[in-house]
This record gives structure tokens, C-alpha cells and sequence, in this order.
């Protein structure tokens, strides 16, 4: 009935590649590393203003501060209260937005280009010179609280929350929620902040990222001009070391009774950033969890409809971060679940997978990564990467080729080396009475209720 | 004046497919949208939940194409897909690299034309599973997860398609057949109710004729089922409704909504702006005077829905702290949103420019042109309405804000939800 085949795919037309744009690099006279990529397709600049100064850098006492300080540059700076500030970037339709991560603090701002002058002198206004009005730092406080409150009450927030203790032995910085306990922000106050911010909000070892329908010299005349006079380098020093809560692999259900459906974590610490199996170990991850028609994916939704959906990832920071699979499922399908959960990575970390897989994972990664750059804050964001993890200027023009020159043999090794089903730790918010039984039933390690959420983050 | 021009090109295929073509090589991506006229509001009772569960079984493969093989061509191209049902419609994308563009046709033009010799009992309750699972995951176990639910049950009678849900309810979702599928299949999924629009790096005559080559011989659809109940409705509530709820919450929070003009009003405008004068940016009313000044609410929340069939609706969310009075809490979001009748020219200026700045910021990606120009090719049968939107925007003055707010935003259009902690020792 067609009037050609419709039984096979077409094939590609031919290919245009995409690649990375030209980023110019200066050193301002403090210091600061500035890097300019100009893309000039649409009248936008998209601006990251990136410092050490994280919550890796902090410990257990003071969780919490820099992600405070950070939502609190909103309050206003020494010249204007911060309904004034939010004027004064609203008026030229800038947004600018300051949060903090485990490796630092970022100042996001994005508007049209021909408001860069302006708005970028609003940026450094309110970085350079915050005011924290009391009530204003009050106000943040107690957004900050209710919404760790928030998070306990959310059954996957507080599964993820939950499972992070599991995975990270105490006292190690990715074991905590990234915005702190309530102990440790409830005392927080002004004085905090302005000391926080006077020793850490510094341009050493930081970067100032523009990009955009932007000019590099004209863009540096203006950093210079806006914050030339900045000096410093934060105090902020996150050398701790990463150790795992445990080596056995056990099982915790938080009891949420009531609970329709069970948010399922299952995880272990991880690994760092700089790790040369990086690319191996990404391919790997796509296969067993990343991508749709992941194996995990396959089984749990599309075979079994015992989910919406299911994922796998590594957080790769600084420092190892967590290797956690997440899911939430029915009460009755919660045990099959993790048991499939626990049957997939096992079988996976055991023998890695098929060469039409690893070819798939990387085309795939190969192919998103290009249209990954079609924006002027996803390019942006891939800059402050450089700067963040200390990567080569040229990193990301090798992107492609590295993965595309990952063999099904490496990452079969890279899953078994960082996949270990035997020291996974099984977290599981639900009804009790309804999944712990047939849980408890699968046998898969030492096996503990909760009767409710901890009452801190280390519970 | 406007700073914005996204080339706009129409056709339209005999079988009444219509086409929008909108080319932009700069960056080698592009993005293939498909809005279908058909979602939630097209349900007869009974059948709530039935559009976006055949959402799912368009995944599900068609004659050509296994299941699944169409996450896995994309996917395996690098190229990013999925699909949303919403009141009006439903929509379907994918982006890929440009050199893929063929494939992504092939694969949308299959389920369009042959999806129903691929459907079976099997498919349809593995994905009815998934989608109680979606469900359960984003409503039923979530804190507030009834809100919308009780909303649309308070603005809409029982007989208007909004006063039901886009996920529906369990019971029918259970019920749902494969005979459901294939008379929705042959109801609403014609090339004559959809929209096909290509954005981004694309020879437009080439792209047409590959559009030719695999919807054209797709047969048209005959004349589309009227809308279930009832669409007409007075302009407003008549008086204030409410309805309160005790349940797992951690945080006090008032939701309140407002009959409006429908989306194919030009007084839809007025609302529009209105919202983002309460609720755009820190500067604006909700968060200056109930987070910043009185710190009253951890969070506020407006938006509008830009809903077709009689009326649409605005909203605003106002969540207290532990200790907050609900009371209290109402009545500083009521008296901002009737202070609204005092709007000043300066707040209308800032919306507008930070309204510009984040429509240029969503052209950035070709996929989210393709589904501004599909939307409003669909619903007002003219995408090129996307380069005038600013201008329409701009149009709106302090007056027409004014006499919204004292019409349309106090006690006699107010529905009101409020949820309660509930206390646990």
C-alpha cells in the first residue's frame, strides 16, 4: 500500500557536526579568570559568577551556611534594601540568582545583552557588597526551615535524605542534606552571614563565565569596571575525605504509614570526578539506568508496569559522590522491585554489558552532546564545569571521541569496579505494616524499621 | 517595536495535516512537535484519564515500528522524545541531531497513520499499570497531591469537560479497552486535528517533501466528536466557594483561583499580565508584601491557565509557615489580589520586560519554538501570532488591569482551597 518501504528506519542525511564554541580566556587585574564564548544567534547574555566557597567546606556545625548566604544575597546590598534590588534587575528584565552547591557558590544572571552593562554591575553589586538586612536574613532562615520540614515530609526528598546516611559514614559533608539540619541553621543569624561572605565570596580560584551575543574585550572592560577592585581568595577548604557508612549491604524502610506507594533508594558511595574511567563508567551507567530503554527501565516499567519510571546515575563531584538508583513503586510491587532492582545490578556489575549496548549508550551520549549545546546557559554551565573541576581548557572539544572510544570490555570493568551490589544500601519509605514483611523476606542483609522520619539528618 | 523574528512558513497536505516550517541553521538540532486536538476535555464521563493513558500506548509501537523501538531509535541517535497530554491537547516531540530528521517523520508519521494493527491486550495493561504508578507517584502520594482535583471540581460544574482531572481516576482508567483505544485512534488521532511543526536546522523544501513523502498518504479524518457536557458558563462564581483540607501536609498553604475570560479571549491578555503583577520575580506583589514584608508565606506561587472551552482560570498559592494562621494567610493573598485594582504603570513595565527577556530565553531551544508555533497554529490557526505575542503583551494597559481585578479577582469569583497540618502526637 506505501509507496516506498515503511518497514525500516531511514538513514542519516549527511552530518553536520557541532562543535564547541571558541572560549576566550583573560585574567582580570584581581585575579578573577574570565571566559567568554560568544554565540551570537539570539540577543541574550547568560552570566555564572562561580566561587569556592561551598558546603563541602563546611562542617556539620555550620551546614547550611553557604546555601543561607547565598539565598540571602536577595535581601539587598549596602546601597539598596532588596525590594529596591529586585527593582532596579526587574526594570532591565534581568534575573540573577545565587545558590550554593558542594563545590561552590554561583551568581546566575541571564538577560538580554544590551542590559549586560547594567545588569552585570547589579551582579557584582549584590556579590561584592551584600547588605543582609537582618530581616531579611530572618526571612531566609525561615524559608530555609520550613522547607527542610518540607523535605521530611516528602516521601522521595526524604528517601534520598535518608538513604545519604546510609550511604556516607558520618561526618563526611555528602552525607548531610546540601541546605543543612535544622540544628545547624536554626542559630544562624547576620553576623554569620557577613562573616561567611567577607571570607569565602572572593574571586581566587573562581570564574567569572559570560556567554552570549557578547564582545570579549567589551566584556572584559566591563568586569574589570565592575569588579577590578575584588580581591581575595576564599578561605573555604573542603579536604575531608570520603568513607562509606558501611561495607555490608542492609536494608532500612522509614515507616509512612498511609503511604500509597514505596519511594525506593538503592546506593553506595560512588566516585570522583577526575576518575579515568569516567567515560567508561558513564556508558556503563546509561545501559544499566540512564537513558529510557535502560535495562532497568526496560524491566521494571515496560515489562513489569511495576513503575512510571526508574533511573541510575553517579554524582561525580570533587570527591566521591553517591551511585544511587531511584524509583518509587506500589505497596505490593515494592519487594518484586527491589529484588529485580537488586537481580539487574548484580547480574550487570557481574558481566557488564553487550557490545550492541555499549554501542547504543554511546551514540547516544555522543549524539545528545551536541544538541546539549544549543543554549547560551548550556554552554554556560559546561564552562563553570571547566572551572570547577580544574578541566582542560580543550575538554570538552575531546568529548565525543572519548566516548565514542569506550569498549564494551572497559566498561564492563569500569561496572564491576564501581557497582557493588554486595555493599548496596536498600532504602525503602513506605508502609511498614503493608512492605516490610515480604522486604524483610528477600534476605538481602541485616534489615531495620524506622518508626518515622529521623529526627536530623543523622538519624 | 519587536526584537523578535522566528521565520514562520505554513502548508497544509491534502489529507489536512497542517504544517509549520521553521528553519534556523545556526545550530545543527532539529525539533519535530505534533499537537493533536484532542485531551482530557474530549472525555466522556466514565472515561476520565483516557487521553493521557492513550498518550502512553503511543509508545507502545505501531504496524512498522516494535515497542519501544522508538525510544530506542531516538535515543540511539542522541536525540531527546516524549509526549504530554493536557486539557485541550496533546502533544508529541522530538529532537534530534539535523541529519536525523528523517527518522523522527518516519516514526511520527507510523503512529499517525498505523498504530492501531500494533495495539494488544498486553500493552494496554502494562501500560494501564504504569500509569496508576505515575499516578500514585505524582498525586495520590504526594503532600497537596489532590489540590488540582478539588480545584477544577470548585471553578467547573459537573458537566463541563475541566471539572475533571488530565490523570483521571482509577476506576476508569481501569476500565479503559482496547476497543476505547482504537475508536479514540480513529476519533481524534487524523492528520486533520494535528499540527505538524519542524524548528531549526532544516532546507524547506526538502523537509516538505519528506513530509509529503510520509503523511501524505495517511487518510484524512471525517468531523470531530462535540465536546461531552456542557462549555458555556457564566463569567464568574457567583460568590466565594471553599473547601478545606486536614491531611499530611507540612506546611499551611492557601490555593485561590478565579474563573477567567477562556484563552481565545483577547481579555485573556489582561489576565495574564495580571499574574505576572502578583507573581513574576521578587519585586512582584505576592513576594514583596507576603514573603519579604510581613513574612507571612515561606512561598507564593500565580499563574494562569490558558484553557479554551468557556473559561480559564488564575491562580494563586500563598504556603504559610508551621505556626501560620490559615485565616490570616487567606486574607493577606485576598487583599493583595484585590490590590490589584491600585496596579501602578511601573510594575506593569518590569513584567513586560522580564517577560521579554524569558520569551527570548525559551527560543533559545528549537524545541521549545516548535511548541509555541504548534500551539498556536492549533488553538488561533496562526503560529506567526508567536512574534507578535510581546507586542500583544505590551498592549495591556494599567486601566484594563484595574477593572480586571475589581471584576473579576474578589468574593464573587473566588474559589478558595486550603489545606491544614494535620497534627500527629
Amino acid at each position: 500500500m506505501s509507496a516506498f518501504d515503511r518497514d525500516a528506519p531511514p538513514g542519516p542525511g549527511p552530518i553536520r557536526h557541532f562543535d564547541f564554541p571558541p572560549v576566550e580566556r583573560r585574567t582580570l587585574s584581581n585575579g578573577l579568570d574570565l571566559r567568554v564564548a560568544r554565540m551570537p544567534r539570539l540577543p541574550v547574555a547568560s552570566v555564572r559568577l562561580f566561587m569556592r566557597a561551598g558546603e563541602g567546606g563546611l562542617g556539620a556545625a555550620r551546614a547550611g551556611l553557604a546555601v543561607l548566604t547565598a539565598d540571602s544575597l536577595d535581601g539587598g546590598t549596602k546601597r539598596r534594601g532588596g525590594t529596591e534590588l529586585a527593582e532596579a534587575l526587574e526594570r532591565i528584565g534581568a534575573r540573577l540568582d545565587a545558590s550554593s552547591g558542594w563545590e561552590g557558590t554561583s551568581a546566575d544572571l541571564y538577560c538580554l545583552a544590551d542590559r549586560l552593562p547594567e545588569a552585570l554591575g547589579l551582579l557584582a553589586e549584590s556579590v561584592c557588597e551584600p547588605g543582609f538586612p537582618a530581616e531579611e536574613v530572618d526571612r531566609a532562615r525561615e524559608q530555609h526551615l520550613a522547607g527542610l520540614r518540607q523535605r521530611v515530609m516528602d516521601p522521595g526528598a526524604l528517601a534520598s535524605d535518608v538513604a545519604l546516611t546510609r550511604y556516607f559514614a558520618q561526618g563526611v559533608p555528602y552525607a548531610r542534606v546540601l541546605d543543612g539540619s535544622v540544628e545547624s541553621v536554626t542559630p544562624l543569624g547576620r553576623e554569620d552571614l557577613l562573616g561567611y561572605a567577607d571570607a569565602n565570596f572572593r574571586p581566587g580560584t573562581g570564574g567569572l563565565i559570560v556567554v552570549g551575543d557578547v564582545d570579549g574585550r567589551e566584556v572584559a572592560t566591563l568586569a574589570e569596571k565592575w569588579l577590578g577592585s575584588w580581591k581575595g581568595t576564599p578561605a573555604s577548604k573542603d579536604d575531608f575525605l570520603v568513607t562509606p557508612a558501611a561495607t555490608e549491604r542492609r536494608v532500612l524502610v522509614v515507616d509512612r504509614p498511609g503511604s500509597v506507594q514505596s519511594e525506593v533508594r538503592v546506593g553506595h558511595v560512588g566516585v570522583e570526578c577526575a576518575t579515568p574511567d569516567y567515560y567508561a563508567l558513564s556508558v556503563a551507567n546509561l545501559v544499566l539506568g540512564g537513558v529510557f530503554t535502560s535495562r532497568l527501565n526496560l524491566n521494571l516499567r515496560e515489562r513489569n508496569g511495576f513503575t512510571y519510571g526508574i533511573r541510575s546515575g553517579f554524582s561525580f563531584r570533587t570527591r566521591p559522590g553517591p551511585f544511587e538508583i531511584s524509583t518509587s513503586v506500589g505497596n505490593e510491587q515494592t519487594a518484586p522491585a527491589v529484588r529485580e532492582i537488586l537481580a539487574e545490578l548484580s547480574l550487570f556489575a557481574e558481566e557488564g554489558p553487550t557490545d550492541e549496548e555499549v554501542a547504543a549508550a554511546r551514540d547516544f551520549a555522543a549524539g545528545i552532546f551536541g544538541l546539549q549545546l544549543e543554549t547560551s546557559s548550556q554552554i554556560a554551565s559546561r564552562v563553570t564545569q571547566l572551572v570547577v573541576f580544574g578541566l582542560p581548557d580543550d575538554y570538552f572539544h575531546g568529548y565525543r571521541d572519548n566516548v565514542r572510544g569506550v569498549t564494551t570490555e572497559a566498561a564492563a570493568e569500569a561496572a564491576r569496579r564501581h557497582m557493588r551490589p554486595g555493599q548496596a544500601q536498600i532504602v525503602v519509605v513506605g508502609d511498614a505494616e503493608q512492605i516490610a514483611g515480604p522486604l524483610e523476606a528477600l534476605g538481602l542483609g541485616p534489615f531495620d524499621v524506622l518508626s518515622g522520619p529521623p529526627r536530623t539528618s543523622h538519624g | 517595536m519587536s526584537r523578535l523574528h522566528v521565520p514562520v512558513e505554513r502548508h497544509r497536505l491534502d489529507n489536512g495535516l497542517k504544517i509549520v516550517l521553521s528553519p534556523d541553521r545556526s545550530v545543527p538540532v532539529v525539533a519535530v512537535n505534533l499537537w493533536y486536538g484532542v485531551g482530557s476535555r474530549n472525555e466522556a464521563p466514565g472515561k476520565t484519564g483516557f487521553a493521557h493513558l492513550f498518550e502512553h500506548m503511543m509508545f507502545q509501537g505501531s504496524a512498522h515500528v516494535p515497542k519501544n523501538k522508538h525510544f530506542e531509535l531516538i535515543e540511539r541517535v542522541g536525540g531527546t522524545l516524549n509526549a504530554t497530554t493536557w486539557f485541550d491537547r496533546t502533544n508529541y516531540f522530538d529532537t534530534v541531531p539535523s541529519h536525523h530528521l528523517e527518522l523522527a517523520l518516519w516514526l511520527e508519521s507510523d503512529r499517525m497513520g498505523w498504530m492501531l494493527p500494533a495495539m494488544d491486550q498486553a500493552k494496554l495493561d502494562n501500560q494501564r499499570d504504569v500509569v496508576k504508578n505515575e499516578k500514585l507517584q505524582r498525586y495520590d502520594n504526594q503532600p497537596y497531591g489532590d489540590w488540582d482535583e478539588r480545584m477544577q471540581a470548585m471553578l467547573f460544574p459537573p458537566d463541563h469537560p475541566y471539572h475533571h482531572t488530565v490523570i483521571g481516576s482509577m476506576e476508569d482508567i481501569d476500565a479503559a479497552t482496547l476497543d476505547d483505544v482504537a475508536r479514540f485512534f480513529r476519533s481524534f488521532y487524523v492528520p486533520s486535528n494535528a499540527v505538524l511543526t519542524i524548528a531549526g536546522d532544516i532546507d524547506r523544501a526538502d523537509a516538505l517533501a519528506l513530509v509529503q513523502r510520509y503523511f501524505g498518504e495517511i487518510a484524512p479524518g471525517g468531523a470531530l466528536p462535540p465536546l461531552p457536557g456542557k462549555t458555556s458558563l457564566d463569567p464568574t462564581l457567583g460568590r466565594t466557594v471553599r473547601d478545606h483540607v486536614v491531611s499530611d501536609v507540612p506546611l499551611p498553604r492557601v490555593i485561590m483561583a478565579f474563573r477567567t475570560p477562556p484563552y481565545s479571549s483577547d481579555d485573556f491578555l489582561v489576565a495574564e499580565v495580571s499574574r505576572a503583577l502578583l507573581g513574576m520575580g521578587r519585586a512582584s506583589r505576592l513576594y514583596r508584601r507576603l514573603v519579604r514584608e510581613r513574612r507571612i508565606a515561606k512561598s507564593v506561587v500565580a499563574y494562569v491557565y490558558p484553557l479554551l472551552s468557556g473559561a480559564s482560570m488564575i491562580l494563586a498559592w500563598a504556603t504559610g509557615y508551621p505556626g501560620t494562621e490559615l485565616e490570616a494567610l487567606e486574607a493577606a493573598l485576598s487583599e493583595e489580589i484585590e490590590g490589584l485594582v491600585g496596579a501602578e504603570q511601573a510594575e506593569v513595565d518590569r513584567a513586560i520586560a522580564l517577560a521579554e527577556t524569558d520569551l527570548v530565553h525559551t527560543l533559545e531551544r528549537v524545541s521549545s519554538r516548535a511548541d509555541l508555533l504548534s500551539m498556536f497554529d492549533l488553538y488561533f490557526d496562526d503560529p506567526a501570532r508567536l512574534n507578535r505575542e510581546l507586542d500583544r503583551l505590551r498592549s495591556v494597559t494599567v486601566d484594563q488591569i484595574r477593572s480586571f481585578a475589581s471584576e473579576r479577582l474578589g468574593p464573587d469569583n473566588r474559589a478558595v482551597l486550603t489545606y491544614q497540618p494535620k497534627t500527629t502526637g
